[in-house]
């Protein structure tokens, strides 16, 4: 049964708690079908209790939860074979070896392509052979990586997949993620690593303590933020401050940094290149700095009274 | 597409069943992972507990070749120290009743605490960990993978009956005339006594949220009925309606040849199983009944040594144990009196086999099996050092400005001082009741006194554990709950084995002096204490050497 809908995941109004811990306040979150959701937010966010929601682990206490147009609460187990699912802290069984898991996880969903499964071992340089319990937690982390990149998912639900793994196996997983986009296959990223999400994501959600902050493409959501501009200018920095749009100005010996608008920014720069610029970097906003803004008060807490809040 | 649910619909909708039909996707590799994990541990106890009947049968066979023997054997046993410890057959004097009274008891027990514990390591542990989240993240029924491990062990339950069976019926244990009948009967009561432990800990998986908890759980309940039963054997028999454990008794193989409370324990099995089930179908993955509570955001001072934590991570434990000594001392002190006229009716003969004849006889028994709680305590309390050692929680510890010796030798205060503590406790509240029955307020003393005298033979445990840890970390844990299960063997069936007697004097527990039925004597107290001081001090000289080893 293939996707119909444009959306390969649909969180509306999510609540759940644990006793009187109030995890989900109100999340919302898509993941267009064929695209990449980057899914952001500090530890104990909910992130991690939202994909356990969608794989009908947790039972929504309120709210609207579409899965491959399926509610995964009622149907998890038709749903799941079109699901693969890699957690941010994986545990095996000590005494199988890390192919058997691998084969026991695969089987479960059904046939398993060992060509893919042989390949997804080699890019990962995982060996199979070895007990599980001999395995680093990177190590760990491949085996569910494996299992989960060797099947036919539609839907890829990735919480910190990349957490414990070495830089290069991180370019692995990001060249496996791009073939998945390639083949029109939905993946909903949860992740810490800001670089990771910017080169993967279509889009982007940032939750804050349980509901959605901020969600849109990262295109939409750098028009809410500043292009940071540096500059070394000869000519001093007249009429640079007064502009609309030009915030944060300060200027050391002939170095000048300031943020500005995005409409502002060609007004702002045709100014600069008046003042005789011998060096000029404009940074578009990162996702970072998008993420600190929403944070910026706990930061600012942080700063101002050395955190004990 | 579905049509998207408003708020009041989406709650209709989860509180509603999921599929039926999906709850058992995927359990034929299911059924294959358990058997897989758990080959060489089926195998060792489905071998060892059908051996272990094979074994006494044999020699029972070789001991009492004539109907005399047998009888002189019946009137022997006839002693509440056997009533007691492992129930007496109506049929003593039968070669099938002479074999059930020995082994009945300890194979039975013995399948139900290892279906708990393999219930809890494939349901449990598994969730704790998060292994089950992987699997249910793949095309996993809700019900799959707890059913597996169910089906696997009611298997587990089915080949021990039927082993016993066979061997009872190839050993011609059955009374002439009577077919296999009997054999049958005492292979369905080990079943059915294996499956109620299946049911209990299915129960407690549920209930508890940690695998610890739900071992704990599911072995006092075990443990419970043993009691419960034990009280009613010596009394009235009441009590022993009361227990499961009782029920499989009363299948009376060899003599009554009852059937229905072996339904009885299937009925009650699948009830549990059932109210498993539904908690499980309620429930959120990874919860238990028993929700988790917030706690403190900060730690007092006391928490930052060595012995403040251990106590507090072990706080669970401590009081678990108190409280199974302080009911077991009350429970004991207050039977020894309604038991006397029973003691001394038997008396005579019947003494040798309770090493002793009289309320003194039984106090020691008693005293022994508070010993025996004891030594459980301690070992557990031991063994942490290991298993703090192999999750890895030992390194930011070590990390810190503490020694190695320091860690472990505060640590090593809980069971040595801890298990002093629970020995006067039980001893001193046996004793007081039983004293209050029979206004001799000196039993509360010599009682603690005579459970004091243990705490050499549970230092020796200590030792040996110690010692392990120091010198082969990596098995440390298993063979040291192996050899307390091999002590307890070899006490409950020593002489079925032929083991030459200076050993089974030697072992431990054995090597105490008997009181009160015994004079004090400090020679095996002195040479218990070296041995368990030795131990200890070679398995931390090691371990302040050696390589920190995870597991």
């Amino acid at each position: 049964m293939p996707t119909t809908s444009s959306m390969a995941l649909q969180i509306e109004g999510l609540h759940k708690s644990f006793g009187p811990v109030h995890a989900l306040r109100g999340l919302d979150l898509v993941v267009p079908t064929g695209q990449v959701t980057g899914f952001l937010g500090p530890n104990g966010a909910g992130k991690t209790t939202a994909i356990r929601v969608l794989l009908g682990l947790l039972k929504a206490d309120a709210g609207t939860v579409t899965v491959l147009d399926g509610d995964p609460w009622t149907d998890a187990v038709r749903l799941h074979r079109r699901i693969a699912y890699v957690p941010g802290d994986v545990t095996l069984w000590p005494n199988l070896t890390g192919g058997e898991a691998i084969d026991i996880l695969c089987r479960i969903s059904g046939p398993l392509d060992p060509r893919r499964k042989q390949a997804m071992l080699e890019r990962f340089e995982l060996d199979p052979t070895k007990k599980a319990r001999t395995y680093s937690k990177g190590n760990r982390q491949k085996v569910a990586l494996v299992a989960a990149l060797a099947s036919d998912a539609e839907l890829l639900l990735l919480d910190e997949p990349t957490s414990g793994l070495d830089p290069l196996m991180e370019a692995a997983f990001t060249e496996s993620i791009r073939e998945v986009k390639a083949q029109g296959r939905s993946v909903l990223l949860s992740s810490h690593i800001f670089a990771e999400v910017e080169k993967l994501a279509d889009r982007v959600t940032i939750i804050r303590e349980g509901a959605t902050v901020e969600s849109g493409t990262i295109a939409e959501l750098r028009h809410l933020t500043r292009t940071q501009v540096t500059a070394v200018l000869d000519r001093g920095v007249d009429g640079l401050a007064g502009l609309p749009g030009v915030h944060d100005l300060t200027v050391v010996d002939r170095h000048v940094t300031f943020a500005v608008d995005e409409s502002a920014l060609p007004a702002a720069l045709a100014r600069v290149a008046e003042l005789g610029p011998r060096s000029l970097v404009a940074n578009p906003p990162s996702l970072e700095e998008l993420f600190l803004r929403h944070y910026g008060d706990e930061l600012a807490a942080l700063a101002g009274d050395g955190g004990a809040r | 597409m579905s049509a998207p649910t408003t708020l009041g619909q989406r709650r209709a909708v989860a509180s509603a069943p999921r599929r039926a039909s999906d709850a058992l996707a995927g359990l034929g590799p299911m059924v294959r992972l358990v058997l897989r994990r758990n080959r060489v541990r089926l195998a060792v106890w489905l071998v060892a507990l059908v051996a272990m009947l094979a074994y006494i049968a044999s020699y029972y066979q070789e001991l009492f070749p004539t109907q005399e023997a047998l009888d002189d054997f019946a009137a022997v046993s006839n002693t509440p120290g056997i009533k007691a410890l492992t129930g007496l057959s109506p049929a003593a004097d039968t070669l099938g009743g002479a074999v059930w009274t020995k082994g009945w008891m300890t194979i039975a027990l013995a399948l139900a605490i290892g279906v708990v514990f393999l219930t809890t390591r494939n349901g449990r542990a598994d969730e704790e960990a998060g292994r089950t989240e992987l699997l249910r993240s793949r095309m996993l029924g809700l019900h799959a993978h707890t059913v597996s491990s169910w089906l696997v062990l009611a298997a587990l339950c089915l080949l021990v009956g039927a082993g016993v069976a066979l061997v009872s019926a190839v050993e011609g244990l059955d009374p002439d005339g009577t077919g296999i009948a009997g054999s049958l009967v005492l292979g369905a009561s080990v079943t059915g006594v294996g499956l109620f432990g299946l049911g209990v800990a299915a129960a407690a998986g549920q209930v508890a949220s940690t695998a610890r908890g739900a071992n704990a759980l599911g072995s006092v309940v075990i443990v419970g009925c043993y009691v419960l039963r034990m009280i009613g054997d010596l009394g009235s028999g009441a009590l022993t309606w009361a227990s499961p454990i009782g029920w499989g008794q009363r299948m009376e193989p060899f003599a009554g040849n009852r059937w229905w409370p072996f339904v009885l324990l299937v009925a009650l099995t699948a009830a549990l199983l059932a109210g498993a089930l539904v908690v499980e179908s309620r429930r959120d993955h990874g919860a238990g009944l028993v929700a988790a509570r917030p706690g403190r955001g900060w730690a007092p001072r006391r928490l930052a040594s060595p012995l403040g934590l251990g106590l507090r991570l072990q706080r669970g434990p401590i009081i678990g144990w108190t409280g199974a000594v302080v009911l077991a001392a009350l429970l004991f002190g207050s039977v020894v009196e309604a038991m006397t006229d029973l003691v001394d009716d038997v008396g005579g003969e019947a003494g040798s086999f309770l090493r002793g004849a009289g309320v003194p006889a039984l106090l020691a028994m008693l005293a022994s099996m508070i010993a025996l709680v004891t030594a459980i305590f301690a070992i557990q309390s031991a063994v942490s050092l290991r298993t703090d050692e192999a999750s890895g929680i030992i390194e930011p510890q070590l990390a810190g400005g503490i020694s190695r010796i320091r860690w472990a030798v505060q640590r090593l205060l809980i069971p040595v001082v801890g298990s002093a503590v629970l020995l006067v406790l039980g001893g001193a509240l046996l004793g007081a009741v039983y004293g209050s029955t029979v206004d001799d307020p000196s039993q509360a003393g010599a009682m603690a006194g005579a459970t004091l005298a243990y705490w050499p033979a549970v230092m020796v445990l200590v030792g040996l554990a110690v010692a392990l840890f120091g010198w082969a970390p990596r098995i440390a844990v298993p063979v040291t709950w192996g050899v307390m299960v091999a002590m307890w063997f070899t006490t409950m069936l020593g002489e079925v084995f032929g083991l030459p007697e200076w050993l089974l004097d030697a072992l431990p527990l054995a090597a105490v002096p008997y009181l009160p039925v015994e004079e004090l004597s400090w020679t095996p107290l002195v040479l218990l204490t070296l041995v368990g001081g030795a131990l200890t001090w070679a398995g931390l000289d090691r371990f302040s050497r050696r390589d920190i080893q995870p597991a």
